[in-house]
């Protein structure tokens, strides 16, 4: 019998994507997570690992930081979620990253659990305003800021790549399908599409 | 009302979960006065109208647990601290690196 293989689905399954100018809906289903949770007392230590491997400086505050194609995204006090693409190589960030944190933190592989999309367009922060109850006014909300919250009674984690704005949203998967008709609807006014 | 996490900034009241009074300490209960210690500590409330002490959770958000110094006559929140420093400000918790990993 031939080994079972495992392929990735989408958990946005029936949206995919919407391209409007007012409002685009990108479905990142080839993305590699992990979880990073430092061992008590040993936050620092993280940092200085993630330093050496990849160059850059973990946040304390709610950020975005990437090095060596991967984004870290702070989640919480001593916490921070990693995101990859998986690629052609088929890049796995948990089995990636454990040995360099070997005795510092727990890395649990977040890929199964988490659903990520992406947003932009001319009316993303109108469409988006309509759920999360954060100011993503450029004057607060900027490239590679990042915020736990909720939007539709739905657990967000919220950060901008760029200034276009381009937002991503990770939710956990098994919310996605309804998360993706909350923001169907509510761009529907701007992109005539439900 | 709002509350301003220290990790997340201001926030609405509907990511925060409410835990109760943050001026009591849990009475040990091998103390051969447990039973009224636990008495005092469940049911002995000043009930001051003015600023009053809360543990808060944010639930929605960074899930850290604050300590909340508010007016109970007129909601103004006076303080926020995370409960892990106020802890062990107050001894009860271990300073960070005494840990095992």
């Amino acid at each position: 019998m031939a080994n079972p293989t495992l392929a990735a689905k989408s958990a946005f399954l029936g949206v995919q994507s919407l391209k409007h100018p007012a409002f685009t809906i990108e479905d990142l289903s080839s993305l590699t997570i992990a979880s990073i949770t430092s061992a008590k007392g040993k936050s620092a230590e993280v940092k200085a690992a993630i330093q050496t491997a990849y160059g850059v400086a973990l946040p304390d505050t709610p950020l975005r930081v990437t090095g060596n194609g991967i984004a870290f995204i702070w989640h919480g006090p001593d916490q921070w979620m990693a995101i990859a693409d998986r690629g052609t190589n088929n890049r796995d960030i948990e089995v990636e990253l454990k040995p360099v944190l070997e005795g510092k933190a727990a890395v649990v592989d977040q890929g199964d659990g988490r659903a990520v999309v992406r947003v932009s367009g001319t009316h993303v922060r109108d469409v988006l305003a309509k759920g999360f109850a954060i100011d993503l006014h450029p004057s607060a909300f900027k490239t590679n800021s990042v915020a736990i919250t909720h939007a539709a009674h739905i657990g967000c984690i919220i950060w901008q790549i760029d200034a276009a704005p381009t937002y991503e949203i990770a939710m956990f998967r098994s919310f996605a399908d309804s998360f993706m008709d909350w923001l169907t609807h509510s761009a529907a006014e701007y992109t005539g599409r439900h | 009302m709002r509350i301003t996490c220290p990790c997340c900034g201001e926030r609405a009241l509907d990511e925060f979960a409410y835990y109760g009074d943050a001026s009591v300490k849990r009475p040990d209960i091998a103390s051969p006065t447990a039973m009224a210690d636990f008495v005092a500590y469940s049911f002995d409330r000043v009930n001051a109208a003015g600023p009053h002490r809360e543990l808060w959770y944010h639930s929605a958000g960074c899930h850290l647990w604050l300590v909340v110094t508010r007016n109970v006559a007129n909601h103004e929140i006076l303080n926020v601290e995370p409960a892990r420093d106020v802890a062990r400000a107050t001894q009860q918790l271990p300073t960070p690196g005494r840990g095992s990993a």
